[in-house]
């Protein structure tokens, strides 16, 4: 199959409409969207979920589904219309013109079938080469996407290699058959940090080697600036600003953007100076949108009767017309008016320990045979010797990626698993080795959890009071129906929801309201300690600050120890006060937040910092990518655990990286490091971000 | 007097009319079929399957029509007839395909027109049934009023003899079929007004109103309700049937559907609507008796199928780890059962039993401290799967293992689980409230117990403790195969929950409870279960249709009921030994056990289509 020559814009997206039609109704998805890809360009689509980016992404891909109909515009690829397309043209152009990587990779993969095999259909198909060319060509691209030994690489099954490895083997994939235009859905939102910060480098270095044309998926700012030329903000089905990355974060043309920017932290962002300001409202509904302007109840520039008024049309905002925005007053915004703080808020005192941990360890025995006891046991060690302190109204962070040994220590402190060795001591007397059935309802009452799928966070089959006045009945609280029912709406007045959702059901409520119904739901017994379990990493952006904000409120009025679990390293540095990095079950750094976030690092810490993409064009970072995946918790490399992917191994003289666990280091003040990193060398160590200089 | 036809009356003018449309049907499906396999594009709207399908369909339908139309033979079709249809048919065919061909030339999408001709040539053939129906049910007495005006007024028979002639001749107006519809007209009523209250307030009824969005769903629910109605009106008030199910009457041996009865006493029926068995019992009435039966067995077996697969199978998939720890409250449960049930068998059951048992029992004692219970109820559950499932009947019906008591001690067993079940849910919920979990208990424990009680005692059997406080023992045979379908469909059930449950458990809501300190059961019964209801509730539909043939096969081999008992089975097996002389006998419980099962599983569908929605 020939590529199509052609010199203009590889994909011209002209006043796109979607719709899908369901028996009630047509449900408008995308409306008047324009955007136009140029060869070698990467564009990014960038908006909260729901917005209509990916659908935007499947009406390329002609794959809209049974009900899914483009109702007006047109789609031009190389300049030709997709519509007068007939079927055998648009498989044909199917993976061998335009390639599209999703979020999920495993469910990209055929799991039956080996990785070669799945690699080599690509060129055969579209093609027609040789088996031998096709196997030839597999192995060229999977050298490309820089995994480790190829032609292993080739001849495994896909449930056989690592989240981030099967994400190169689907970008590995997609580049297979050479495509003019590759669209990323939000490729990776599924992976670790500094696994994503991996994949994002390649699949920047891969669309310079092979000129390819990007459209980037994303909720992400962050990754969005890091990776494209151009972006398209997207708010309920329409493009809302669209121009140059630059352009758009420095000199933003509409409301909506400006809101979304204000909602994410970023560095200089502080929880009691200077709070994230979060979009009041929730998302519309695709069939309530709002006459007018889509995001017009929500915009602080509304204007009664201008801005509800009718079709809102796109405007240029700037001479050249590369700038756009759909916006009816942006020239009479002062888009440089510093925001305004609405209160700031007083630190709440820090007070007495509550919560120490003493050496605390927790291994799992893995038996090869379950029922006859046979074949060797395996120890996995999800903890190790984990020590640290955490105060009244103290919100400490626990940072580190998937595998790291976060939740288990979770379970442990709540109870669910007993330590192997250690001690837990809330208040003095030792927990860690008293299983949850066993503690007296206060030391249940007192620990909780507030936890990180809010799909998940809530039983879908019982009313949202029902399940609070569930967890007043076990926490022995109020003496009567009447009297839980009242605390039940208390509560839910306390997590700002209306009295009105208690008889609800959980699937009636968006993420956010059943993260703050979760958030109720743990504050039941008053709690003292609250973990919490990646809060908002599964919310939008708009609602992630307001929930963020929610638990920092509560926690100034209840003087509640927050164990703040996350991999958002920016959110981190926004609410914490102290901040635990872990890797492999260690403790690699403690410290105040600062400490943390400046010089001497651990060698982690710094890849980690380097990894989370930062949304604001001022910020200077280094670079640092890790090799690599994390090693498995059932075969730790020996010595120190992160010496498999550390850049500062060979500063440390006698191979003791290899052989020796590093002592924990203080570093004055509290901060811990466990490194052999002599105390030189970590000084010298530059910042990562650097706010450049205006 | 005259038999009954098939379709009455005025089967005649409506007749021509079907048989045009159905010839007309037959063949635009021909030809839409045939021209969807030459030309293999997708648009095609007929496969071939759909259109063999529909062909075989209308093949049955003539072979009616014609016997139908067809006076000189009453009832059976000859072979002969059969054979010129299917070259009538071929002729069809091969006239369909030429005209296929012709027709490429004039339409776009020939096949496309072909199958939307078929499509009106359906609902024509629709239209002209009802017309037809409502035609016969109207004008049926008219043909008496014309007999009456020509009949000499000296000579007219007394008022009483008169109803009755009028009444006869009414019937034969009508036919068979439509006699059937008017006997059903119960069924219709209820129906019609359960269809019409559901569809007004479908919005505010859950899964149950979406169903009225599906139509799969809604046909299948028809079907269901239709066996179910039927059962209920005939089961508690005697409506629908038109004898007794063991009435024999003189002279009907065999005889096809729509014989008068030689001598009609008063008040009687005056016909075997759909003929009689070779023991001379009406067909339809015992059709209709059988779902009283399979109406009342297969959902309550089924149902306690669950309640023994649910209590079990959440623990399996809940609690990983060894079964038993050494010292603690699990093990001395286990342990005290086990002990409690060799000593019974060494009272009742004799020594070898009591050896058997506890060697079973202990070897897995000892190997619950080892597996986890999952590995010991999954590999029970298996073993029960593995084995034969009519072997296992036979041997379990068998009078000489009845005697043992066998059956009653499986009861005991299998009927303790919806106690056990109901108990704990109760006690979990109320866990932190003991006044209301203790009203609750009683409420419900103890009329349970009672049932549970007097149901596993038997007068005259192994089980005879209660005596004359026993007031209710089923029907005899009914324990038997109550029990056999349970213990057979226990523990596929086991397995389903045992999967949800392992794949509920780890949802965050779970470990919310249990960081909230709620206990094992509550967590299994109030979040894991609730939550697992949608593929619970669709595999229990289709089990009440497996159950249902489970009954049937039971019945045809004879297994557990009576002989004369009118299930459908026994009935099937019944007719079979004669199929190929009279086909009426057998054919319509077959034809009811076809529809009640198509629509158990249509309604699954629907319902597992619409819960997945939303």
């Amino acid at each position: 199959m020939a590529k199509i020559q052609y010199d203009g814009p590889i994909l011209e997206i002209d006043k796109l409409s979607i719709s899908f039609f369901t028996r009630l109704r047509e449900i408008p998805a995308v409306m008047d969207f324009s955007v136009k890809v140029a060869p070698g360009e990467a564009v990014g689509l960038v908006g909260e979920s729901g917005c209509g980016k990916s659908t935007v992404a499947l009406g390329v891909m002609r794959d809209l589904g049974k009900n899914g109909h483009i109702v007006g515009g047109s789609i031009k690829f190389k300049g030709r219309d997709m519509a007068s397309m007939s079927a055998d043209e648009l498989r044909d152009i199917r993976g061998n013109e335009i390639a599209m990587i999703y979020q999920e990779p495993m469910a990209s993969l055929n799991p039956a079938m080996k990785i070669g095999r799945q690699l080599m259909e690509v060129p055969m198909i579209h093609e027609g080469v040789s088996e031998e060319e096709a196997y030839n060509r597999a192995l060229e691209v999977v050298t490309d996407v820089k995994l480790p030994d190829p032609a292993r690489m080739l001849s495994s099954y896909p449930h056989q290699l690592s989240g981030g490895q099967q994400q190169r083997i689907v970008i590995a994939m997609a580049l297979m058959s050479k495509p003019s235009l590759l669209i990323l859905d939000e490729p990776t939102t599924a992976l670790d940090v500094t696994v994503e910060a991996a994949v994002v480098e390649l699949v920047k270095d891969l669309g310079k080697k092979y000129g390819t044309s990007m459209l980037f998926i994303s909720h992400n700012l962050g990754l969005v600036l890091e990776t494209c030329d151009r972006i398209c903000v997207m708010y309920s089905g329409e493009a809302v600003e669209r121009g140059d990355i630059k352009e758009v974060f420095n000199n933003m043309q509409h409301p909506y953007t400006q809101a979304l920017f204000r909602s994410i932290p970023l560095p200089g962002a502080d929880k009691n100076a200077r709070p994230l300001v979060a979009i009041p409202g929730n998302f519309p509904l695709p069939h309530e949108r709002p006459k007018g302007c889509n995001f017009g109840p929500r915009c602080d520039y509304f204007e009664e009767g201008r801005c509800d008024q009718g079709f809102v049309p796109m405007a240029a905002a700037d001479e050249t017309g590369s700038h756009e925005t759909r916006c009816l007053k942006f020239t009479e915004i002062d888009w440089k008016a510093p925001l305004i703080a609405a209160e700031t808020k007083t630190k709440g005192e820090i007070g007495e320990v509550v919560l120490s941990m003493q050496n605390l360890k927790k291994y799992y025995e893995v038996a090869a045979n379950a029922l006859f006891g046979g074949g060797e046991k395996r120890v996995v060690k999800a903890n190790e010797t984990l020590s640290f302190e955490a105060r009244e109204s103290e919100t400490l962070a626990i940072v580190g990626e998937s595998g790291c040994g976060k939740s288990t220590f979770a379970k442990v402190l709540m109870g669910l698993e007993t330590a192997t060795d250690g001690q837990i001591l809330l208040d003095g007397q030792g927990i860690g080795n008293t299983p949850i059935e066993k503690r007296d309802t206060k030391t249940v009452a007192d620990v909780q959890m507030v936890f990180q799928n809010p799909f998940d966070t809530l039983n879908p089959s019982m009313t949202v009071g029902r399940q609070i006045i569930r967890a007043l009945e076990i926490f022995d609280i109020g003496n009567s129906d009447a009297e839980r029912r009242e605390r039940m709406l208390k509560l839910l007045d306390l997590v700002k929801l209306p009295r009105a959702f208690a008889d609800r059901m959980p699937r009636q409520l968006s993420g956010g309201q059943k993260q703050r119904v979760g958030i109720a739901r743990a504050f039941a017994g008053d709690a003292r300690i609250v973990v919490a379990d990646e809060p908002v990493s599964a919310l939008d952006v708009s609602v992630q600050a307001a929930v963020t904000d929610l638990l920092m409120e509560i926690q100034r009025e209840h003087k509640t120890t927050l164990l703040f679990i996350s991999h958002d390293l920016s959110i981190v540095r926004y609410l914490s006060d102290r901040v635990m990095v872990m890797y492999l079950g260690h403790v690699v750094e403690l410290g105040t937040t600062d400490e943390v976030f400046s010089p001497p690092y651990h060698p982690y810490t710094e890849a980690l910092l380097s990894a989370v993409p930062i949304a604001d064009t001022s910020i200077e970072k280094q670079h640092i990518v890790l090799e690599g995946d994390i090693p498995s918790a059932m075969n730790p490399p020996s010595g120190c655990p992160f010496q498999t992917r550390c850049r500062w191994k060979s500063e440390v003289p006698g191979g003791l990286c290899d052989s020796e666990i590093p002592p924990v280091k203080d570093m004055g003040n509290g901060h811990q490091i466990k490194c052999h990193l002599s105390n030189e060398i970590l000084k010298k160590m530059d910042p990562v971000i650097k706010i450049a200089a205006e | 007097m005259e038999p009954l036809t098939w379709f009455g009356a005025y089967a005649g003018f409506f007749g021509s009319f079907l048989a045009v449309f159905a010839t007309l049907a037959v063949l635009a499906g021909l030809c839409s079929m045939l021209l969807a396999l030459t030309d293999s594009s997708p648009r095609g709207s007929f496969s071939l399957f759909n259109g063999i399908a529909v062909v075989t369909l209308l093949l049955v339908g003539i072979g009616y029509i014609y016997n139908a139309l067809s006076p000189s033979l009453s009832g059976g079709m000859e072979l002969a007839a059969l054979g010129k249809i299917l070259l009538g048919l071929l002729a069809l065919g091969v006239f369909a395909a030429m005209l296929g061909v012709f027709m490429k030339t004039f339409f776009d999408n020939p096949a496309e027109t072909m199958g939307s001709l078929f499509a009106l040539m359906l609902k024509l053939i629709g239209l002209t049934a009802v017309a037809w129906l409502g035609y016969t049910l109207l004008f049926a007495g008219a043909g008496f009023r014309d007999t009456l005006a020509s009949m000499d007024p000296a000579a007219l028979p007394t008022g009483e003899e008169l109803a009755q002639q009028k009444r006869i001749a009414t019937m034969q107006g009508r036919g068979i079929l439509a006699s059937i519809f008017m006997r059903f007209l119960p069924v219709w009523i209820a129906l019609g007004l359960l269809f019409a209250l559901s569809m007004a307030y479908k919005r505010k009824l859950g899964l149950y109103g979406k169903l009225f969005d599906n139509a799969i769903g809604i046909f299948g629910f028809f079907l269901v309700m239709f066996w179910v109605f039927t059962a209920l009106f005939n089961g508690l008030f005697d409506m629908i049937a038109t004898h007794g199910p063991l009435d024999q009457l003189s002279g009907m041996k065999n005889k096809v559907p729509g014989t008068p009865l030689r001598d009609i006493s008063e008040g009687a029926y005056p016909f075997y609507l759909l003929g009689g068995d070779n023991l001379a019992r009406d067909v339809f009435s015992r059709m209709v008796t059988g779902s009283v039966i399979v109406v009342m067995i297969a959902p309550l077996a089924t149902l306690f199928a669950f309640m023994v697969g649910i209590t079990l199978g959440l623990p399996a998939g809940y609690f990983s780890g060894p079964a038993l720890r050494k010292g603690s409250l699990g093990m001395i449960a286990t342990g005290v059962v086990f002990g409690l049930a060799t000593l019974a068998a060494l009272v009742w059951g004799g020594l070898a039993n009591f050896l058997m048992l506890a060697v079973i029992l202990g070897m897995l004692f000892v190997l619950m401290f080892r597996a986890s219970l999952d590995t010991v109820l999954s590999f029970l559950a298996n073993l029960i799967l593995a084995f034969p499932v009519i072997l296992l009947f036979y041997l379990l019906v068998t009078p000489e293992i009845v005697e043992t008591g066998l059956p009653q001690y499986m009861a005991i067993v299998l009927f303790i689980f919806p106690i056990v079940f109901a108990g704990v849910l109760i006690s979990s919920r109320f866990q932190t409230d003991p006044g209301k979990n203790r009203f609750w208990l009683m409420v419900v424990l103890i009329p349970m117990a009672v049932l549970y009680a007097v149901t596993i005692n038997a007068p005259d059997s192994q089980i005879n403790l209660l005596g004359p406080l026993d007031f209710f023992n089923p029907a005899p045979g009914v324990l038997v195969v109550f029990v056999s379908v349970v213990f057979v469909n226990s523990p596929t059930v086991f397995r389903i929950v045992r999967g949800l449950a392992l794949d509920i458990h780890s949802r965050d809501y779970v470990a919310a409870a249990q960081t909230r300190g709620e206990g094992p059961w509550y967590i299994m019964l109030w979040e894991i279960l609730p939550n697992a209801r949608g593929p619970l509730i669709v595999d229990f539909c289709l089990r009440i249709g497996y159950t249902t043939i489970l009954l049937g096969t039971l019945g045809f081999f004879g297994l557990g009921l009576p002989p004369e008992s009118p299930d459908w089975g026994s009935t099937i097996n019944e007719g079979r030994k004669l199929l190929s002389i009279y086909a009426h006998p057998a054919l319509p419980p077959a034809f009811a056990l076809l529809t009640l099962v198509l629509g158990l599983n249509l309604l699954a569908d629907g319902l597992r289509e619409e819960s997945l929605k939303d």
